[in-house]
């Protein structure tokens, strides 16, 4: 399966804002891509191309190669790319976990049976299962979002596309989130992860920077943070490993910058200093 | 956070009574207890604690959830009190600060009142022990012969539960922007009747606002999970079963009973 933007542009008319201005972009099956940018740049105005949400001005987006502005495709594309909004809350339907749950195999007209089926299998792969019964306004924020990840698991996608999945949750919560998300990562589902936290988009396969509705840059995460200085000039930070290695750097240490997880720089500053316990 | 008539899970026989038998017996109840002489309208009411009482719903939850409506109760009794004409009675009725009041009128008020209460006791039974899901597919049920002539049974179905959905959400709004005119020192019962108005206006204004911003949010997100027009599964399965016949056959009879006696006395 593949998603393809072809020199997309989008307009918001009322607010006469532009906010693609000629992106192309492949995403292949199974990926886990991070986008990130400042706010405004067009991630979710992006994101919400994929599964036609928002139809392009000019350019095509195609999924497998169904054209997201044909009505026709339009379910067929849901069904496969599920989006998560950035506010739960925003998305939530039901008044219990397993009523939002069941919102959208519902929605696919599956029998009954079926229906129980994914709504339980949704429930267990989000480690939400005990949660079936409870009213939505019982709910922490990290339980909300797990819900609404399971409200798109349960229909199956083959991507799902998150809008800063881990916005406004303590670190605990946030952790269980990205868990999950490294989960269904595993299992062959492929995501797409709006983000700020430049340590999680460190930890995904494919990084693109968006500035002002277009890419700005597009490649793994050790080439993107490699590139310190074109990000800084673009407003964003770098992880803090990168932060790290850039230090020592600067104090004349002959390190590599490129470097994005823990275990790489542990290991060169291992390395260079050549003490180890142990 | 608790909402007047949240659905309260549990496992009471009244809990795991089909949808459809409980919205009949609700609906069948309200039409009674309008139609009925005050007599048989009080041993309704007395009945109808019966399924209250196994129901798993505490009085105190029952009472909270009345709590709200409980200046429209007064108001119900006060005018039958002042404005029934008390026709039949002696003369010499009471006065008070110039309104008069007889003893019919408190009589009436009662009665009015006490159907009044039976009517949401049951409103609130219904709500608090039938999960929405299962609500939405005996509505969707019972207006299913509408499909012939055209009615959107599947959309009105979600209108519904976006409705009750919308209940708590107007209720939270209300409260967090009260918490922040709190925040900033407005202090309701130390204004005067302007500023209470103004604040009441950019309340309401605020709400909304927010639900409208909220509605385009759900819409989309609605849209995102493959909402279309047209018809819909549903996670909850209809099924009778012995207790559903039982208690039927249990509402059949006493609906006789009480038809009778009501002809008998009338």
């Amino acid at each position: 399966m593949l998603i393809r933007l072809e020199d997309v542009y989008y307009t918001y008319e009322t607010e006469g804002i532009e906010a693609l201005r000629g992106v192309s972009l492949q995403i292949q099956e199974g990926e886990h891509l991070a986008i990130i940018g400042p706010n405004g740049c067009g991630k979710t105005t992006l994101i919400r191309h994929l599964n036609a949400l928002l139809l392009p001005a000019r350019g095509n987006v195609t999924v497998d190669g169904l054209k997201t502005d044909h009505p026709k495709h339009q379910a067929e594309i849901r069904a496969q790319i599920g989006m998560v909004f950035q506010n739960p809350d925003h998305q939530i339907v039901g008044m219990t976990v397993e009523e939002d749950v069941a919102f959208g195999p519902e929605n696919l007209r599956l029998p009954s049976d079926e229906i129980k089926k994914r709504v339980t299998e949704a429930m267990s792969r989000a480690g939400i299962a005990k949660l079936a019964g409870r009213g939505i306004e019982n709910l922490s924020g990290g339980e909300k979002r797990l819900v609404a990840i399971a409200g798109v698991l349960a229909m199956r996608p083959r991507f799902i596309a998150l809008d800063e999945p881990t916005a406004f949750l303590d670190p605990a919560a946030a952790g269980r989130v990205l868990d999950m998300i490294d989960r269904l990562h595993a299992e062959g589902v492929g995501i797409i992860h709006i983000t700020h936290n430049m340590a999680e988009a460190a930890l995904t396969q494919r990084v693109v920077v968006m500035r002002e509705g277009r890419i700005l840059l597009d490649g793994t995460p050790p080439e993107i943070f490699g590139k310190a200085a074109m990000l800084k000039q673009s407003g964003m930070q770098l992880p803090q490993i990168t932060e790290l290695l850039l230090e020592l750097k600067e104090a004349g240490w002959p390190v590599r910058t490129d470097i994005v997880h823990m275990k790489d720089a542990l290991d060169q500053i291992i390395a260079l200093t050549g003490k180890k316990q142990g | 956070m608790y909402h007047t008539g949240s659905f309260i899970r549990g496992r009471s026989l009244v809990h795991r009574l089909d949808p459809r038998v409980k919205l009949s017996a609700a609906l069948v109840f309200s039409i009674f207890i309008l139609w009925v002489k005050p007599s048989l309208a009080l041993a309704s009411g007395v009945i109808l604690l019966f399924p209250v009482l196994i129901s798993d719903i505490s009085l105190r939850t029952l009472v909270q959830a009345i709590k709200p409506l409980l200046f429209l109760i007064v108001l119900i009794f006060m005018v039958h009190v002042f404005f029934s004409d008390g026709s039949g009675e002696a003369p010499g009725g009471q006065t008070f600060h110039g309104l008069s009041f007889s003893r019919t009128g408190f009589q009436e008020a009662f009665w009015v009142v006490w159907r009044f209460l039976c009517l949401m006791v049951a409103a609130i039974l219904l709500t608090m022990t039938t999960a929405p899901s299962q609500m939405i597919a005996a509505v969707k049920y019972f207006l299913k012969p509408l499909k012939k002539v055209r009615v959107p049974v599947d959309e009105l179905a979600v209108m519904l539960l976006l409705a009750l959905k919308l209940m708590p959400i107007l209720l939270t709004e209300k409260e967090r922007i009260e918490t922040a005119q709190k925040s900033r020192g407005y202090d309701a019962s130390r204004s005067g009747w302007v500023t209470r108005l103004k604040s009441f206006s950019h309340l309401t204004s605020k709400i909304l606002t927010g639900v409208f911003r909220r509605a385009d949010e759900l819409a989309l997100a609605m849209d995102a999970r493959n909402f279309r027009r047209g018809e819909r599964s549903s996670l909850a399965e209809l099924k009778l079963t012995s207790s559903d016949y039982i208690v039927m056959g249990l509402l059949i009879f006493f609906l006789i009973i009480f038809v009778a006696l009501n002809s008998h006395f009338g």
